[in-house]
């Protein structure tokens, strides 16, 4: 237990990819379906970053003096986590123009009514 | 030899050669340009990836840095004999459709998408090639999101109703595998403090001792993550729906392509980053072999309860998958390299049925099993090559089919597990059940064959060449079976 409130980074991130992950499957609405998925990939942001994170450190920035190696944050996961804002950008926009396609076909996101469509 | 030297830059050469080209296609006015771009650059790929072939099998693995960026800092790839093989098949197979849709796809899909249609399949190519020789696991992931997108569009690009809810039930399902694969990464990248795999596998040695759960933990995630995006028997929804609802010549590059890039990452990741040691220890395998095993049997069991054709080969995907995993899970060398064989049959063979199928489809504008009764006086070049990889999904012998079944019985044999040989045999026997019908439906039946007038539907020769090529291509890696699954053994190592 004292262990979950030492790495709060780590347990807030669980916490919010589980609640991610559940919107995602659990919703019938498209949009919130998307906004599960947002959810759960700046969950996954959030940790790496907090793995990433030094306390006491500075961001990895050169102003003026170069510090060494032991005065910046590992920039490693920040880095990565920039193309990972990309691509979980890019996913968004993609499911969100299939969203209004489906909508002009069936004039509901609701899936569950879409799928009682399937007849026609 | 020069030349020969030169190849340890192919592999890049390749992916730029498709991802760059991929981008002048929508510029182009004219179809017949598009076409003639896209087939060139596949063409192209296809003949640097044999180069890099021959080249690695006469010198061995190799490491390129890109940008001359030494590992842990910059990219790498690594390409063994697996790896360059796997590049070969998907630049060969993806070549050969591409031929195949110069002359079909324009009945499917409006022809002012062409170019899109053309950009979308050399981006998904580059991508699975991108994961298949990347040595970089977060490099791979970026790979994976591209090629879930690309053939996302490709199924879209038909913009009916049922493609359009299609692809957004395979987007959301996608996305959840991606998500879990990248919380994996995070926590590999956590215990390790690499993403190359080469370093991961070192650090990985002293770390299991100290974080056993971190380790399961993100096993578990990489399986689920990617077994989602490659149809794992209960993770398997959203195949059905894409593969049947998009255009054959999507079908064909999604079924016999796309899952096997995932695959191929879960192996990488499994068996180069983790280690057979230290994955042998974990449950995961066990995992992977009871799915591996269920998806054998109720793919095919839901394949029996469909009527349209195009469904029953896309829920035999996922029965087929499921033998791969169940190469996987039994954990033996013999096992993994089988299963890389079977990609390599499955992906020829669905190809074939896929594109023999379409052509059926598109000439008789009928889509129910039943409607093809009769079909084989009317269209019998196209049913005879259906014939031949059904035949070889069933396991006849010599075809690719037999040969993974029966290493795959040898294999679950001496890893000391003989009752899964049962299994593979009932999935056999269930396989027959939903190829057969077609094929005897087709060819005989009194009533069947009545007003039919023979050749009437057969589709030029020319535009079945490529099916006919592939055709080979499935004989051709039914007879060199035993050395391809010693290339994969020595591959792993």
């Amino acid at each position: 237990m004292e262990r979950l409130f030492i790495n709060y980074f780590e347990t807030g991130a669980i916490i919010l990819f589980g609640v991610g992950f559940a919107t995602l499957l659990l919703h019938n609405n498209l949009i919130k379906k998307i906004i599960g998925m947002n959810i759960m990939d700046t969950a996954i942001f959030l940790f790496f970053i907090a793995k990433g994170y030094i306390p006491g450190r500075e961001a990895p920035i050169i102003q003026d003096v170069h510090k060494g190696a032991a005065g910046y944050i590992n920039p490693v996961p920040s880095a990565l986590m920039l193309t990972g804002i990309v691509v979980a950008v890019s996913i968004t926009a993609f499911a969100l123009a299939l969203t209004i396609k489906l909508h002009e076909k069936y004039g509901t996101i609701e899936l569950d009514q879409i799928m009682e469509m399937r007849g026609d | 030899m020069i030349s020969l030297a030169m190849a340890k830059s192919f592999p890049l050469l390749i992916l730029l050669i498709l991802l760059i080209s991929a981008f002048i296609m929508p510029l182009v006015k004219n179809n017949r340009v598009v076409k003639g771009i896209s087939l060139g650059t596949m063409m192209m790929a296809a003949v640097l990836s044999v180069i890099t072939m021959i080249y690695v099998v006469k010198n061995g693995s190799f490491v390129y840095r890109i940008g001359h960026w030494d590992a842990p800092w910059g990219i790498e790839f690594y390409i063994s004999p697996m790896e360059a093989a796997i590049g070969v098949l998907f630049t060969w197979v993806a070549g050969l459709i591409l031929w195949y849709s110069l002359y079909s796809l324009e009945k499917e899909i409006p022809s002012e998408k062409l170019p899109f249609y053309y950009l979308l399949v050399n981006v998904l190519i580059g991508a699975l090639l991108g994961i298949v020789y990347s040595n970089d696991i977060f490099n791979c992931f970026v790979f994976v999101e591209i090629s879930t997108l690309a053939s996302c569009g490709i199924v879209v690009i038909k913009d009916k109703k049922e493609n359009i809810k299609a692809a957004l039930k395979y987007l959301i399902l996608s996305c959840l595998g991606s998500g879990l694969f990248l919380m994996g990464i995070a926590f590999l990248y956590s215990i390790t403090g690499n993403l190359n795999m080469t370093f991961i596998y070192k650090e990985v040695a002293a770390a299991q001792y100290v974080y056993p759960n971190v380790i399961l933990i993100s096993v578990v995630l990489f399986t689920i993550g990617l077994g989602v995006k490659s149809a794992m028997f209960p993770l398997h929804t959203w195949l059905p729906d894409a593969h049947s609802s998009a255009p054959s010549v999507s079908s064909a590059l999604l079924s016999s392509l796309v899952l096997k890039g995932f695959v191929i990452l879960l192996i990488k990741i499994l068996f180069r980053a983790l280690g057979f040691t230290l994955v042998k220890e974990l449950p995961i395998l066990d995992l992977i072999l009871i799915l591996g095993s269920l998806g054998m049997i109720m793919g095919s069991v839901f394949a029996i309860l469909q009527k349209e054709i195009k469904r029953v080969i896309a829920y035999s995907s996922v029965a087929q998958v499921g033998y791969i995993f169940f190469g996987i899970g039994l954990a033996s060398e013999l096992g993994v390299a089988v299963a890389l064989y079977h990609v390599f049959g499955h992906a020829v063979t669905k190809a074939m049925l896929f594109l023999t199928v379409g052509a059926m489809i598109e000439t008789t504008g009928k889509k129910k099993i039943e409607d093809f009764k009769g079909i084989g006086k009317e269209m019998p070049i196209t049913l005879g090559l259906f014939t031949l990889g059904a035949l070889s999904m069933v396991g006849i012998p010599i075809l690719p089919g037999f040969v993974s079944k029966w290493n795959l019985a040898l294999a679950s044999i001496s890893a000391g597990k003989p009752i899964l040989v049962a299994i593979i045999l009932i999935s056999s026997i269930l396989n027959a059940l939903y190829y057969f019908p077609v094929v005897i439906h087709g060819f005989f039946g009194e009533e069947n064959l009545k007003d039919r007038v023979y050749k009437s539907k057969q589709k030029p020769v020319k535009e079945m060449l490529p099916v006919i090529c592939l055709s080979v291509a499935v004989l051709f890696v039914g007879l060199i079976s035993e050395p391809l699954i010693q290339l994969f053994s020595l591959g792993l190592k």
